[in-house]
């Protein structure tokens, strides 16, 4: 029983973690139909963003995010305004395409500039334990970051005006227009969120595991998985996702391997895509 | 339109272009250095993966993010036909160009249903899917470690039997360009909902292309296998794989029978001249140049030609 509630509890922990990429790959699928390739390497920039950070200036990470987020609000507006504005009305393989080659680009660069070398940031460690049950400092500290940012992310957009007019354009962006939204404004406020939603998962992962160019890839793949058994498109939906992916994971490499436990992720996709390709709350059609 | 490029004359020098291309591929093992014969041979297999891709996602418009899947089938099929059963390698390659189809009309029958982008995304996942379970499968596949064949020194064989893959798979396209199936496919492409309703069985024709596209990037793999005679997961199932042979439909023109021709020539050049040229920069530089032809080609190469009236809008090409 305590290795259950103990496997559990790991499992949301990861979860957080996922929520906070996946909600931001999943709000730039909502408002603009773009499946974000690039998504893992906004990741991989936030980690590397806080680790100079805290290397050259010793900065805490959770404190860095407060430099790094905006940094990489501004890297997602330049990102859509020059690049995924030009093919958000393509047809879905140019956008495809194109996220892709950003990603291969910032990969590219970050193997020039930054090397392969793993780094990996020294910051937190031990674990808690309540009860029986042990919860690892470094991972619960992330998660609840994840929950204020998610929950932060959420509120903007379930409350504020320019949530609205996010909301309003993932609907229909000519509604949206024809109402007086500028949608192109709320295209790039959504995807600068998502990319510092994104960074901010790699401050967290850059404490939580190692630094380097490729980094993001492996993160993109969980994150697809979140958003399909969440359902495309749905912040909520996302972050349910990402708990209950998390959990699975925990529970594949608890019962066999964690090598096994990546095949059950993909399997889950596979059957959820199959079975209720809207996931739990998505788009009907997308 | 300019019809300069029409007509007879036009039609002889196509046929011409093509012949002299051919001889000239044909020639290389014989005039060729080893490198010459390595860098033609990984642009014939290029060719061979961007054809048979165009073939599902070119023509259908639906776009697979998981073609290195049928390429890894191939590729372990014949390793393990090789190693584990003792199979001679032309009949094993055979053996997993079959493999790969079938994997096809089996992934093919469920995954199909899907659209836009939930087929792609399920594609990515199915062929992550199978890079893991082939990585676990370790008594036979010899999991991360890879799987080594005999060596053997068959660059020639195998140049040509890429070759002939290649050719097969544009000879395919081109029968398909031009047979009413060809425009069956386009219709499901423009959209598929009135293709179905004006008779068109979208689901049989999908699951067609979808197996025949994966023969040929099996066959493409096995050879691979064969003359590399090492191949291990995380090589044969490379997303990158993918999405060079997308980005090379892309550049030449989709839906097109010489588009993936053309770009795999071009983009299988720049590649090499980017790798000699700036190692370091190599990856960063293939990105920049995806985000090009995406920006800038649209269309690709053949619909710019067309709209000079340099070359014929001719299902033909």
């Amino acid at each position: 029983m305590v290795t259950l509630v103990q496997v559990v509890v790991s499992g949301l922990l990861l979860g957080g973690v996922y929520a906070l990429l996946a909600g931001g790959l999943t709000l730039i699928f909502g408002v603009m139909r773009v499946i974000n390739l690039a998504h893992g390497e906004f990741l991989m920039l936030g980690a590397y963003a806080s680790f100079f950070l805290f290397v050259r200036l010793g900065l805490n990470p959770i404190l860095s995010l407060l430099i790094s987020m905006p940094l990489m609000f501004g890297v997602g507006w330049i990102a859509q305004r020059l690049l995924i504005s030009r093919v958000v009305r393509a047809p879905l393989l140019t956008s495809l395409l194109l996220t892709y080659g950003v990603s291969l680009a910032l990969t590219g660069g970050a193997q020039a500039t930054f090397t392969n070398d793993f780094r990996s940031v020294p910051f937190l460690s031990g674990a808690l334990n309540i009860g029986e049950v042990a919860f690892s400092v470094p991972r619960l500290v992330a998660c609840v970051t994840a929950l204020v940012l998610t929950g932060a992310a959420q509120f903007f957009l379930a409350r504020t005006r320019w949530g609205k007019a996010l909301r309003a354009t993932a609907q229909s962006a000519d509604v949206a227009l024809a109402c007086g939204i500028d949608i192109d404004r709320a295209r790039m406020i959504a995807f600068g969120i998502a990319t510092a939603l994104a960074g901010a998962a790699g401050t967290l992962t850059s404490f939580l595991y190692t630094v380097y160019p490729e980094m993001g890839k492996t993160f993109m793949l969980k994150a697809f998985a979140v958003i399909v058994l969440g359902g495309m498109g749905s912040f909520p939906g996302a972050f349910l996702g990402a708990l209950v992916l998390g959990v699975i994971e925990s529970t594949a490499s608890y019962v066999t391997t964690t090598q096994i436990a990546e095949a059950v992720i993909y399997i889950t996709l596979l059957a959820m895509l199959l079975l209720r390709p809207q996931g739990f709350f998505g788009l009907k059609e997308a | 339109m300019n019809s300069r490029a029409t007509g007879t004359r036009g039609v002889r020098i196509y046929t011409g272009v093509i012949g002299a291309v051919t001889m000239a591929i044909a020639l290389v093992p014989v005039f060729g250095s080893n490198y010459t014969k390595t860098f033609v041979m990984q642009a014939l297999m290029s060719c061979a993966l961007a054809a048979s891709w165009n073939l599902i996602s070119g023509f259908t418009g639906y776009v697979s993010f998981g073609h290195s899947a049928f390429f890894g089938i191939g590729a372990y099929a014949t390793g393990i036909a090789i190693v584990r059963g003792g199979m001679p390698a032309p009949i094993a390659i055979v053996v997993a160009g079959l493999a790969a189809a079938s994997a096809g009309l089996l992934f093919g029958y469920p995954a199909l249903r899907l659209r836009g982008p939930y087929f792609a995304v399920g594609m990515l996942g199915v062929a992550e899917a199978i890079r893991v379970g082939v990585t676990v499968a370790e008594p036979l596949t010899g999991g991360g470690k890879g799987l080594v064949l005999i060596p053997e020194d068959v660059l020639t064989v195998a140049y040509y039997a890429m070759f002939a893959v290649a050719t097969a798979t544009v000879l395919v396209t081109y029968r398909v360009a031009t047979l009413p199936v060809g425009l069956r496919l386009l219709a499901i492409r423009e959209d598929e909902v009135a293709a179905e309703l004006n008779g068109i069985q979208t689901t049989r024709l999908k699951i067609g292309a979808f197996a025949v596209s994966a023969l040929f990037a099996g066959l493409a793999g096995g050879i691979y296998a064969w003359q590399m005679s090492y191949i291990d997961p995380g090589t044969v199932f490379a997303g990158s794989l993918t999405v060079r042979a997308i980005a090379m439909t892309m550049l030449g023109g989709q839906g097109t029978v010489f588009g993936p021709v053309l770009g795999s020539v071009l983009l299988s050049g720049i590649s090499e001249a980017l790798w000699a040229k700036f190692p370091f920069l190599h990856t960063a530089l293939s990105g920049v140049l995806i985000i090009a032809i995406v920006l800038f080609l649209p269309g690709g190469i053949t619909q710019i030609l067309q709209d000079r009236g340099w070359i014929p809008r001719s299902r033909r090409l």
